[in-house]
């Protein structure tokens, strides 16, 4: 009788409990293949090279990570942002390819007298 | 008694559907053909510039994905169908921009090797980008 009394404490704490776990794992948690593929878009933004040759592709990176944060805010998909966040990366990795393609590009169109 | 079986019962199925939302019939994705096909179109665009040669393992990549995607296909798992797709299409693409900047730097070292010698008039002239050589009669 005296343990089903004590049971009638623990009851409400076990649901907070349980509430603010559900909540905090809604939006508080960061996704860190999410967090790395923002890393990795904003040193790409800061880079003049690729944000003058590749700006085209790295706006289709910023759309990406734009749908893994809204998937992750809303619904918490991990493989699905984790499968973004990987599109994202290879999207900056193109965009610095490109870059220095046209740097070789640029070099080839100057005579080399110029240089 | 009835109830809270109809209950148990209703909070299992939505359960289900929120889990495993690819296998469930009514809230599960189309089969990505579409995607399947820009995939091949990335891997041919690939191989057409040259990343067989200077992006094996990136083209590599793409093709073990895609076929990956092909046999989620074939085992209606539709949501991995997609992602591998997609991600076969951007490994793809990666592979040849990659094929073609090794192009275009082999090229410019080519030029750089030559040494300071100034170009002829014909190389000069070849150099120029297409749009703004004058008209042809």
């Amino acid at each position: 009788m005296r343990l089903r009394r004590s049971l009638h404490f623990i009851e409400p704490l076990v649901a907070a409990f349980l509430i603010a776990a559900l909540a905090t794992g809604c939006t508080a948690v960061q996704n860190p293949a999410l967090e790395a593929a923002r890393e990795s878009y904003q040193k790409a933004r800061r880079d003049p090279l690729i944000v003058r040759n590749a700006g085209a592709t790295l706006d289709k990176a910023a759309q990406t990570l734009q749908t893994a944060d809204r998937i992750w805010t809303e619904e918490g998909d991990v493989a699905e942002v984790e499968h973004l966040s990987y599109i994202v990366e290879k999207r900056i990795e193109i965009a610095r390819v490109i870059a220095q393609r046209r740097l070789a590009a640029d070099e080839i169109q100057q005579p080399p007298s110029s240089r | 008694m009835t109830r809270a079986l109809y209950c148990s019962f209703l909070l299992v199925l939505t359960l289900y559907c929120v889990g495993c939302s690819n296998t469930c019939f009514w809230c599960g994705e189309k089969p990505p053909t579409n995607r399947v096909t820009q995939a091949e179109l990335a891997i041919r665009a690939a191989v057409d510039a040259k990343a067989a040669d200077f992006a094996p393992v990136e083209l590599q990549s793409a093709r073990d994905k895609l076929a990956q995607a092909r046999r989620m296909m074939t085992a209606e798992k539709y949501t991995e169908a997609r992602r591998f797709a997609e991600s076969a299409q951007v490994d793809a693409e990666f592979a040849e921009a990659k094929a073609e900047t090794a192009v275009m730097r082999r090229a410019a070292d080519q030029i750089l090797r030559r040494g300071d010698a100034p170009p002829t008039e014909a190389e000069r002239e070849s150099r120029k980008p297409l749009a703004s050589q004058p008209e042809m009669k």
